[in-house]
């Protein structure tokens, strides 16, 4: 009997369909060891090497240049830091991560809204639009007059939030809206406040 | 540390310099020395520094001298501050929009209890700040701080969607127009909010309600 020529009673223990109970009583040191051996052998998968492997392992083999097996081999490298002469860098290094960091983790894309302005002014010659949307520039968001009845409008599409604005009639008046809500602007106005 | 130490220069300079930039031509030299110097000590307080450029261009935009445009800059500052603490006080993270948001309720009318009320309700900071904001809409339309902070709370615990939220002002200016007082009305949507999130909202509409609100020391 060779080493692993087994009983046949032992090679239905390794299949499974007995158990080391089932064997008589001789053939169990035989069932023992025929299931150390199984337990010994490596079960896993076998696995072609992929395209990556097999090109690291090509390049692995292949003789390294003088140059590059020096700087591969392992070797002991001392750094002195001198912080005088490294300060500058760092300083700019922070500074920039700051200002990477800063505005574009804080300001996430607002969503946006189109708002219809409506100014009944039968008497002005001009209206503009000033507010926080605009820099309150009141020649930068004029007014159309619309019908016969002196009805001015502006369709704007602003970013969801607060915003705080006031009609500017014939450039120089400064009026809240009529139809919203308004608060004071410290100034000893009012600006009429939207909010999105 | 010595990169912190150059560092911060470098950013307030930066940061002087960008407030410089967006006053250029929109104000005299005086009131952007200003600004200058008040934002630059409020972004180390942790405030943001936009509400007072936009308050100084305001001022430069309608011809008001620069003394008051000074003045009005101090107390956006004022307000920062006042809301910046009310949000500590609640227990709420105090990002930049947050506390400008609580700033504007403070400059319509609510104090910093008000504040420190509605961040006690534990809504997320992006509820929190539409929260803010609303409740200063509401102040401007005249419902007083009781009844508003009411709504707002009840509104901000149902979880609803803040595009709901965004509603109330036009929902109280609707009851008012029928005859409603703006107290009487907010205290109405209150009411109705409140018993909407007893018997939880209508099928395929709205959120779970939040979580109870945290205790607080």
């Amino acid at each position: 009997m060779s080493e692993h020529d087994f009983h046949p009673r032992v090679k239905q223990l390794l299949d499974g369909d007995l158990t080391l109970a089932d064997l008589p009583p001789e053939l169990r040191a035989e069932g023992e060891e025929a299931l150390r051996l199984l337990a010994a052998v490596d079960r896993r998968p076998v696995a072609f090497p992929t395209m990556t492997e097999r090109v690291m392992l090509a390049v692995n083999t292949r003789p390294s240049p003088a140059g590059w097996r020096r700087m591969l081999e392992p070797r002991e490298i001392r750094l002195r830091i001198r912080p005088w002469v490294l300060a500058p860098a760092l300083a700019l290094a922070a500074a920039l991560i700051i200002w990477i960091a800063g505005p574009r983790t804080a300001a996430p894309a607002p969503s946006l809204v189109t708002v219809r302005f409506v100014l009944v002014a039968p008497e002005a010659k001009a209206v503009s639009l000033a507010g926080t949307f605009n820099q309150w520039d009141a020649r930068a968001t004029p007014l159309v007059r619309t019908g016969p009845n002196g009805t001015w409008t502006a369709t704007l599409t602003l970013p969801a939030g607060q915003h705080q604005y006031a009609f500017v009639v014939d450039g120089v008046r400064w009026v809240p809206d009529p139809g919203a809500p308004a608060v004071d602007d410290g100034f000893g106005r009012r600006n009429s406040v939207l909010t999105l | 540390m010595i990169a912190s130490l150059v560092a911060l220069p470098l950013t307030l300079l930066s940061l002087q310099q960008g407030i410089a930039q967006r006053l250029a031509g929109r104000v005299s030299p005086n009131v952007a020395a200003a600004v200058e110097g008040t934002g630059t000590a409020a972004s180390a307080r942790g405030l943001p520094v936009d509400p007072l450029i936009q308050k100084a261009i305001e001022g430069g935009a309608k011809g008001i001298a620069d003394d008051r445009v000074i003045a009005a800059v101090n107390l956006v500052v004022s307000h920062l501050d006042t809301a910046a603490a009310a949000l500590r006080e609640g227990g709420a993270s105090a990002d930049t929009l947050t506390i400008a948001a609580g700033a504007f309720a403070v400059s319509a009318g609510l104090n910093g209890s008000d504040i420190t009320a509605l961040a006690r309700v534990g809504a997320t900071p992006a509820a929190l700040t539409v929260g803010l904001r609303v409740a200063g809409t509401l102040a401007a339309l005249g419902v007083p701080p009781a009844e508003n902070i009411g709504l707002v709370s009840v509104s901000l615990r149902s979880g609803k969607p803040t595009a709901d939220l965004l509603l109330l002002p036009a929902s109280v200016e609707s009851e008012v127009a029928k005859g409603s007082t703006p107290a009487a009305a907010a205290a109405g949507l209150s009411r109705a909010a409140a018993a909407q999130g007893r018997h939880g909202p209508p099928p395929g509409h709205g959120q779970p309600p939040h979580p109870p609100t945290p205790s607080h020391p």
